[in-house]
C-alpha cells in the first residue's frame, strides 16, 4: 500500500476556535482521516514535538497551521513545521493577518505585563512577580517562551504557500481546500483559497443599496434595531463589507449583524482599513467641515474598528520577525 | 545630534496648483512633491504608505471649496484626511502632521512657503516617537 501523505494541523496563538472549525466539516473528517496519515493534532490527538523533529525535512506533505505568533513558542513551532513540511496552510484571520490579538499591538508589552500582572482589579500580587524567560530555583533554570513586543501573522514568521481567512474559516471552504491539496489541484502559490471579490457582491442586501449612500449619522448595530433587509451602510451603521473578501456565506448578515472583516481585504488589496476609510468617507454626506468632525468623531475606536482582524498585517502595523530576530 | 529636519510629502491636485509654474524649477525646489490629477485620487494608502516610509508630514493640496474639476473631490479628500488623522493618531502621529489646503495656486510660489509652514510645526513636534500607551510606528 502507498504510504499516505502526512498532515499536521497546530495552533500558535489561536483559540481553539480554528481547530474547531476542522471538525465542523463534519463527516467529511472521516475521509480525510481515511486519505491521510494525521502526525500532529496537539487540540485533539497526543503526539509530540519531538516526534516531528526526528522526521526527515519535507516529509510531511501539509501543514496546517492556526493562530498568531507572540511568543518563541510559536515561532519554534512555526519554522519546525515549515521545516518538515512541503506546504503550509495558513488558516483562518489570525494565522492569516494577524486576527483579533493583534489589536494587541496597540498596547505596549510593558503596559500589558503591568495590566496582567499588577494593575488589574483581581490581581493579588504582592512580591510584583513578572514572568521571566529565565529564572534560577534552587540552582536549577526555569525557562518559559519568551512574550515578544508584538503580534505576527504566520507569513511575518515563515514563508506561507497557501492562506485561507475567516474566523474561524467555513467548512465548505475548509473541504474545498483540503480537497485541492488531496487531489493536487491548488492554485499558484500564494493564493488565498477564497473568492477574489467583495462580500458586498456577493451580499443578498446589496440590491437594496441605492446609486448612492448618503449617510450623515453613523450608529453601532447595538444602538438601534437595525431592518434585518436592506443594506447595514444605507441606516448608517458600519459593515465592512465593500473592503472585505467574500466567501464567509454572509455569515454574520444573516443573523443581521455587520460584517466586521474576518476575511481580510480582497485580492490585490495590501490595506483593508485604508479601504474601509476611502470607502466611508466617501459615502459620508454633511455640508461642512465641521459636520464631517461631529460625525466621523462618533465612531469610537478608529482602528479598532478597521483593522479588528487585520492591524498586523496593515500598512502601519505591519513588522517582519523574519529580519528583526 | 543632527538637527532634526522633517520630511515633508506633498500632494497636490494639478488644477489648481502650479500648472501655470515652471514645472521643473518647483521640482527642483519641492522635494517629495507628488502632483496628481485631483486631490480626490489620493488614495487613504498613499498617505499611510507616506508615513511607513519615513514622512514626517504630509500635506495634500486640493482646489477651493466648490471648484473641483470632477465635482466634488477635493471634498471627498478632507474628509478622507479627517479620518485618516483618526487612523493615524493611535499610531503617535500627531493630528498636525498631516494637513490638508483647500485652495488655489496656479504658479504654485505658495507651495514651498506652506511646506516650510507644515515643516517648522512639525520641527517643534520632533521626529515620530513612541507615545506611552500607544503603539508606535512600526518601521
Ligand atoms: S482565526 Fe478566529 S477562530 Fe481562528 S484562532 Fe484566530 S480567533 Fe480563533
Ligand atoms: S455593506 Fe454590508 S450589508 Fe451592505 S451590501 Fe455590503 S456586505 Fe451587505
Ligand atoms: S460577515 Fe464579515 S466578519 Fe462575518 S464571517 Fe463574513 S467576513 Fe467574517
Amino acid at each position: 500500500m502507498a504510504e499516505k501523505p502526512k498532515v499536521a494541523i497546530c495552533w500558535l496563538g489561536g483559540c481553539g476556535g480554528c481547530d474547531e472549525a476542522v471538525v465542523d466539516i463534519n463527516e467529511v473528517i472521516l475521509r480525510v482521516v481515511d486519505a491521510v496519515d494525521l502526525i500532529l493534532w496537539p487540540v485533539a490527538l497526543d503526539f509530540k514535538y519531538h516526534h516531528i523533529e526526528a522526521m526527515k525535512d519535507g516529509e510531511i506533505a501539509l501543514s496546517v497551521i492556526n493562530g498568531h505568533v507572540r511568543n518563541s513558542d510559536h515561532k519554534e513551532i512555526a519554522e519546525l513545521l515549515r521545516r518538515k513540511s512541503q506546504l503550509v496552510l495558513a488558516f483562518g484571520a489570525c494565522a492569516c493577518f494577524g486576527g483579533t490579538p493583534g489589536l494587541a499591538n496597540l498596547t505596549t508589552k510593558e503596559d500589558i505585563f503591568n495590566w496582567v500582572y499588577r494593575d488589574a482589579p483581581t490581581v493579588v500580587n504582592p512580591k510584583g512577580n513578572h514572568p521571566q524567560p529565565k529564572v534560577s530555583v534552587d540552582g536549577k533554570e526555569l525557562t518559559l517562551p519568551e512574550f515578544y513586543e508584538h503580534v505576527y501573522a504566520l507569513n511575518q514568521v515563515i514563508d506561507v504557500d497557501y492562506y485561507l481567512p475567516g474566523c474561524p474559516p467555513p467548512p465548505d471552504l475548509v473541504v474545498n481546500a483540503i480537497t485541492a491539496v488531496l487531489e493536487a489541484k491548488l492554485p499558484p502559490k500564494g493564493s488565498t483559497l477564497a473568492p477574489h471579490k467583495a462580500l458586498c457582491d456577493t451580499c443578498p442586501r446589496n440590491k437594496t443599496k441605492p446609486a448612492k449612500i448618503a449617510i450623515s449619522d453613523i450608529k453601532r448595530i447595538h444602538e438601534v434595531e437595525a431592518d434585518p433587509n436592506s443594506c447595514f451602510l444605507v441606516q448608517g451603521i458600519l459593515c465592512l463589507g465593500p473592503a472585505t473578501r467574500a466567501g464567509c456565506g454572509e455569515a454574520c448578515i444573516d443573523i443581521n449583524i455587520p460584517c466586521r472583516g474576518c476575511f481580510g481585504p480582497v485580492e490585490g488589496v495590501a490595506d483593508a482599513g485604508a479601504k474601509f476609510a476611502s470607502a466611508l468617507a466617501s459615502i459620508i454626506d454633511v455640508e461642512d467641515e465641521e459636520e464631517v468632525k461631529k460625525s466621523i468623531d462618533t465612531i469610537d475606536d478608529v482602528i479598532g474598528y478597521f483593522y479588528r482582524f487585520s492591524l498586523p498585517s496593515s500598512i502601519l502595523g505591519k513588522k517582519d520577525l523574519k529580519k528583526t530576530i | 545630534m543632527g538637527h532634526y529636519e522633517p520630511k515633508i510629502v506633498c500632494f497636490s491636485c494639478k488644477f489648481g496648483w502650479g500648472y501655470l509654474g515652471d514645472d521643473a524649477a518647483l521640482s527642483r525646489q519641492i522635494k517629495n512633491w507628488i502632483p496628481i490629477i485631483c486631490s480626490g485620487k489620493i488614495d487613504s494608502t498613499h498617505i499611510l504608505d507616506a508615513f511607513k516610509r519615513g514622512a514626517d508630514g504630509v500635506l495634500v493640496l486640493g482646489c477651493p471649496e466648490g471648484n473641483c474639476h470632477y465635482q466634488d473631490g477635493n471634498f471627498e479628500a478632507r474628509k478622507r484626511v479627517y479620518l485618516l488623522q483618526k487612523m493615524l493618531e493611535p499610531y503617535g502621529i500627531e493630528k498636525e502632521r498631516l494637513r490638508i489646503v483647500l485652495s488655489t495656486d496656479p504658479g504654485g510660489t505658495q507651495i514651498p512657503q506652506l511646506i516650510k509652514e507644515m515643516s517648522d510645526r512639525i520641527e517643534k513636534l520632533g521626529p515620530l516617537k513612541k507615545i506611552k500607551g500607544k503603539a508606535a510606528l512600526v518601521v
